[in-house]
C-alpha cells in the first residue's frame, strides 16, 4: 500500500496501538475487519502528503502467456512500489487481492467497494502491470 | 436483459477469482470459475495472479513488524483437561443432578422389586399401626388364633385367620374397620412387644377378579415400622412392629412347638 517499509511499520504500529488502547477501555471493535480497514485509511492518510506521480494515461496490455516469466524477473520491492503508486481504490484492491489472505467478499468489505468496482480495479491493474512488464522485459512476452 | 446482467456479474466474478483453491468458498464464484475453467484467457489470468502473489510473498517485512506474525502463539491457549472440566460449575451441577436422578430411579426400582400384591395397603396399614392407641381397640384378652371365630361370627369375615406363627400370642384388644377403599380390615394388638396384626383382603386382578397370590413372607417398611406379610385363601396377614426386619424374622422362622 505504501511502498515504504518504514512508513508501513509506522502505520502498523499506530493501528495496533489504537486497537490496544480501545481494548483497554473495553471498546472492542465489533466489525471483524476493523483492523484492516483502519490500517488502510492510515495508509491512505500517510500518502496524502507524498509526492504523487503525474496522472497520465498508463498503457494497458492483455495478459500474455509468458507473463509469469516476466514477473519472476521482477524485484519484489519494485512490485511493491508499483502497487503503491496506483491510485486508490485500485491500490487497495491489488494489495489485498495479491496478499492471498482474503476472499473477494472480504476485500469488498475492507475496501468498501462494490463487486463491479473491484472487478474493474483488478482487471485494469493486471493489464497495466502487463504493459509495464512488457516495457521492462519485452523478450519474455511470448513463451 | 437479465442474461446480460448475469454475464456481467460472471465476468466481474472471474476478474476477482481466487488463484488458490482454498478461497473458493462462495457458490456463485465456484459456478463462474467452473464455467470458465480451461479457457486460455482465464488460465493466463490465474497464472499471472499466482506469479504476482508469489512475488508479493517475497516483499520484505521489517523485522520489528515481522515478529508480530510469529508462528508461535503469543498467548498459550488454555489446555483442556478432565480435572478442569469436572471443576466447571455447569458440568458439576449437571453431574450432581444426574446422580440425584439416578439415585431416585434406583431407589424406585429397588422399591418396585420389593413390591408384591397388597404392598401398598400394607404400607398404609403400617401408618395406621403407628397412630393407633390401645384405647381405640376393643379390649380382648385371649390367644390371637381364637379371634378368627370372632371375626367370622361377629363381622362375617371368612378366612381372617391368624397364622400359626402368631396364633399363640396373647392379645390386648382388637377391632374391625373399613379403610378408604371400603375394605374390611381386622386389627389385633398383642401383648408381645406391642406387636400389631392386620388381616385384610388380598389384591385381585382388575379384569378377572382372581386373587393375586404371592408365596411366603414379604417385608414392607414405613416410618420406622416393619411389616411381615403373607397371603392365604385370599386374605393377607401382616404382623407389624416398630423396628427392623430381624425382630420379625425371629417369629416367622421360629418352628411351631
Amino acid at each position: 500500500m505504501l511502498g515504504d517499509s518504514h512508513k508501513a511499520q509506522e502505520v502498523f504500529h499506530t493501528t495496533l496501538r489504537e486497537a490496544a488502547l480501545g481494548a483497554a477501555q473495553g471498546q472492542l471493535p465489533k466489525e471483524p475487519f476493523w483492523l484492516f480497514r483502519e490500517a488502510r485509511w492510515r495508509c491512505l492518510e500517510a500518502t496524502k502528503t507524498d509526492l504523487k506521480p503525474e496522472s497520465l494515461e498508463i498503457d494497458e496490455h492483455e495478459i500474455a502467456p509468458g507473463a509469469p516469466l516476466q514477473i519472476e524477473q521482477l524485484d519484489p520491492a519494485q512490485l511493491a512500489i508499483w502497487i503503491s503508486t496506483a491510485p486508490d481504490p485500485q491500490r487497495t484492491a491489488l494489495a489485498l487481492f495479491y496478499l492471498d489472505e482474503f476472499d473477494y467478499r472480504e476485500i469488498l468489505d475492507i475496501a468498501e467497494l462494490k463487486l463491479s468496482a473491484l472487478s474493474r480495479c483488478l482487471a485494469k491493474g493486471r493489464r497495466q502491470l502487463q504493459a509495464w512488464l512488457d516495457a521492462k522485459h519485452p523478450e519474455q512476452r511470448k513463451l | 436483459m437479465k442474461t446480460l446482467q448475469l454475464l456481467r456479474r460472471r465476468r466481474a466474478l472471474l476478474n476477482c477469482a481466487p488463484f488458490s483453491n482454498d478461497q473458493l468458498a462462495d457458490r456463485s464464484m465456484r459456478s463462474a470459475v467452473s464455467r470458465a475453467d480451461g479457457s486460455d484467457e482465464f488460465v493466463n489470468q490465474q497464472n499471472f495472479d499466482r506469479a504476482v502473489a508469489a512475488l508479493v510473498r517475497l516483499v520484505p517485512i521489517p523485522p520489528e513488524s515481522a515478529e508480530w506474525f510469529s508462528e508461535k502463539d503469543l498467548v498459550a491457549g488454555s489446555k483442556w483437561t478432565w480435572k478442569k472440566m469436572v471443576r466447571n460449575p455447569a458440568v458439576l451441577a449437571i453431574s450432581i443432578a444426574v446422580v440425584v436422578i439416578a439415585g431416585v430411579f434406583v431407589l424406585q426400582l429397588l422399591g418396585r422389586l420389593n413390591d408384591f400384591p397388597g404392598s401398598a395397603t400394607a404400607r398404609r396399614l403400617l401408618a395406621v399401626a403407628a397412630s393407633t392407641r390401645p384405647v381405640m381397640l376393643d379390649p380382648v384378652s385371649t390367644e390371637a388364633g381364637t379371634l378368627s371365630d370372632l371375626f367370622f361370627m361377629k363381622h362375617g369375615l371368612e378366612h381372617y385367620d391368624v397364622p400359626d406363627e402368631f396364633a399363640d400370642f396373647g392379645t390386648i384388644g382388637c377391632r374391625v374397620f373399613d379403610d378408604e377403599e371400603s375394605r374390611r380390615i381386622a386389627q389385633i394388638w398383642l401383648a408381645e412387644k406391642r406387636m400389631q396384626l392386620f388381616l385384610f383382603p388380598a389384591d385381585r386382578n382388575m379384569k378377572t377378579g382372581a386373587v393375586l397370590h404371592f408365596p411366603g413372607w414379604r417385608y414392607v417398611h414405613q416410618e420406622g415400622w416393619v411389616g411381615a406379610v403373607t397371603e392365604r385363601s385370599g386374605v393377607c396377614f401382616m404382623a407389624a412392629l416398630r423396628g427392623g426386619d430381624k425382630e420379625l424374622q425371629q417369629y416367622i422362622s421360629k418352628p411351631k412347638e
